[in-house]
């Protein structure tokens, strides 16, 4: 009787769900296509076949002085990295001592980071190259990954988390056991926060792959430049050099570690390690 | 091995609500001693301040003859367990009971000892690779026991451990933590709002409300001589049936009137009571239907409300002179609802409660 409803449901979601996949990988297709082109193949027009000019672009890429590709990489590759790591880290931390913890500030202490969630990046970003300017860190890639530690919307997330996966008593049976309560933090409760680690590990390192703004103020050295600012910079040389085949081969190598970032760890993400230890 | 001492121990939260308020209680070494009262009533928040999970306003705290108030709960050498067993979701049944172990740096292949030692105990060696989702309720409960067991603690805390268990393995667990308990010969606090619990298992129980100890005793001497409406209505299942009774001067002592019943005491206690009303506690089981419990003046004629049949025994809903009762009488001598029966009150069974002060009289 109800089989019928629920077949036709199916065929209906399914077909939301190509649409979906379809639009999703549709410029990952065509910016990988456009990667293997020529540029005046690409000035043509658009097309779903790919062209015999990915060695070429490839190697142009590569071996343009003024843009460092190689070291663009290794410089995003270290301060996405720091900053996924510090972010998920700290933010953690902050919210595990706000979770766990009573103390007098608390209700201040977490209207205050709340605040500090709602202040836009650019607003504060002239007093931000001050200071930098004054700790002599201008030019340097620490102040790319170093204020990641203050993650606002991370710390809200592992909070939130914290409220429906980590049950207080395990804390406790951890201190009866004798653990200190930095090793409780590390070995009890980072475990059981993995899959929250994960997705905010894989969210602060695209958002930190993608940042154009702080690195483009802050670093003028060729060789500490990021990809964000090399793919600006080739998009904006002049007329005559332009190849549209070497800016997709560029932003083509760009996305290839986010893609292997997300399939490392998206399986975290499904694992609900924290099931079964306390009965709900 | 250790015994346990609260000294005027109150306990305030932050919020200025008084949860304990002057607890004086004497724990003695290896003694298995049950906290029982209603919900609320600050058996659990005594139980972790023997821990060191809640700070102590004021008094002190002795473990053995240390003082405990200002000692972290990692210094105190005890073991506890908890409701919802919080064992460590992501490491083995194996690693789950060696993580105390492990930061008291003891030698491997004496973790490994104890941990078979426990896992023996419990029936526990074909899990020890586990993770604790891939275990059953009791399952996990004892693995939760053997983690205490290991450290070899000075005591055991046991914070309502088999509440989440469903029936039958309740009691198999009641009588292996019992056991447990012999084996180990060290000093058990076991928290509970089970009264069945805390009637098998403890040496001595003791009966808490609103913070304060209502009585402390054995559970035999509980049952026989609770020492107030309280503690005679928490402890026993059904609970006692409390009747207001009219005290007059008799023959041979003092009548209690209540109804057509003149049950007769010669409790010399009375005589301040005479003309006044008292509450007569009298356990289901002390209402007998046999002929051989009549005597003169003892028996209530009752009419049944409602009769729930137990097998070998029948309890029976009552009205009475305006107020409820329950009997527990044999099957074979039950009446079925919506009838009369005469029962028979054993006066030697009888309890008395000042209506005022609620104490025992």
């Amino acid at each position: 009787m109800d089989k019928k409803p629920s077949h036709a449901r199916t065929v209906i979601a399914y077909i939301v769900l190509i649409i979906l996949t379809f639009l999703c990988l549709f410029f990952f297709y065509i910016l990988i296509v456009n990667a293997t082109r020529s540029h005046p193949q690409i000035q043509k027009g658009f097309s779903f076949i790919p062209g015999h000019s990915f060695m070429k672009n490839l190697r142009s890429v590569l071996n343009d002085a003024n843009i460092p590709v190689i070291s663009g990489i290794k410089n995003s590759l270290i301060v996405s990295s720091l900053s996924a790591i510090l972010a998920t880290y700290f933010s953690a931390l902050t919210a595990y001592g706000l979770y766990a913890y009573d103390f007098k500030l608390k209700k201040p202490a977490f209207v205050f980071i709340m605040l500090i969630l709602v202040m836009p990046t650019q607003v504060s970003a002239m007093g931000f190259i001050n200071l930098i300017t004054k700790m002599g860190m201008l030019n340097t890639l620490y102040p790319l990954f170093l204020p990641s530690i203050a993650a606002p919307a991370v710390f809200y997330f592992m909070y939130s988390y914290m409220q429906s996966s980590l049950p207080l008593e395990l804390v406790e049976a951890a201190r009866i056991d004798g653990s200190s309560e930095f090793h409780t933090f590390n070995r009890v409760v980072i475990p059981i926060m993995k899959p929250a680690l994960a997705v905010q590990a894989i969210f602060a390192f695209v958002s930190s792959w993608n940042n154009y703004f702080i690195p483009a103020l802050v670093i003028s050295d060729n060789s500490k430049k990021t990809l964000p600012i090399l793919i600006a910079a080739l998009r904006s040389a002049d007329f005559l050099k332009f190849d549209m085949g070497k800016v997709y081969m560029l932003i083509t190598i760009a996305i290839v570690p986010i893609i292997i970032v997300y399939i490392a760890l998206s399986k975290y993400i499904v694992a609900g390690v924290a099931l079964g230890g306390v009965k709900e | 091995m250790a015994g346990i001492t609260f000294k005027n121990v109150v306990k305030t939260y932050d919020n200025g609500v008084t949860v304990v308020p002057d607890l004086n209680l004497e724990i003695k070494d290896k003694e298995f001693v049950v906290l029982v009262g209603p919900s609320g009533c600050g058996k659990s928040t005594t139980l972790r301040m023997i821990a060191g999970l809640e700070s102590i306003t004021d008094g002190e705290l002795y473990i053995g003859d240390k003082l405990m108030n200002a000692v972290a709960p990692k210094n105190r050498n005890i073991a506890m367990v908890f409701q919802n067993y919080a064992l460590y979701p992501h490491l083995s049944v194996y690693k789950n009971m060696t993580f105390a172990l492990e930061l008291a740096k003891v030698p491997k292949n004496e973790m490994k000892k104890k941990v078979q030692w426990a896992a023996e105990i419990l029936g526990l060696e074909p899990y020890l690779d586990r993770k604790p989702k891939a275990l059953s309720g009791g399952q996990r409960q004892r693995v939760a026991l053997g983690r205490a067991m290991v450290r070899d603690p000075e005591v055991f805390l046991l914070d309502e451990p088999l509440s989440n268990l469903d029936a039958k393995l309740r009691t198999e667990m009641r009588s292996q933590i019992s056991k447990l308990h012999k084996r180990l010969g060290t000093t058990f606090v076991y928290v509970t709002h089970d009264q069945t619990e805390a009637m098998t298992m403890g040496d001595r129980i003791c009966v808490m409300k609103d913070g304060i100890v209502q009585q402390f005793d054995t559970p035999q001497n509980l049952y026989d001589h609770p020492c107030n409406i309280f503690v005679a209505g928490f402890i026993g299942s059904p609970q006692m049936n409390f009747i207001d009774a009219q005290v007059k001067k008799a023959d041979g002592g003092y009548a209690l009137c209540f109804g057509d019943t003149k049950v007769i005491s010669d409790r010399s206690e009375l005589a301040a009571y005479e003309g006044k009303t008292v509450v007569l506690g009298i356990r289901p089981e002390d209402l007998h239907a046999e002929q051989s419990f009549f005597k003169e003046g003892n028996s209530i004629k009752a009419y049944i409300d409602l009769d729930e049949m137990m097998g070998s025994e029948s309890y029976l809903y009552l009205e009475y002179a305006g107020q409820k009762m329950i009997a527990r009488v044999p099957a074979r001598y039950a009446k079925r609802a919506e009838e009369n029966i005469e029962l028979a009150i054993d006066v030697e069974k009888i309890h008395l409660f000042d209506k005022e002060t609620e104490k025992a009289i």
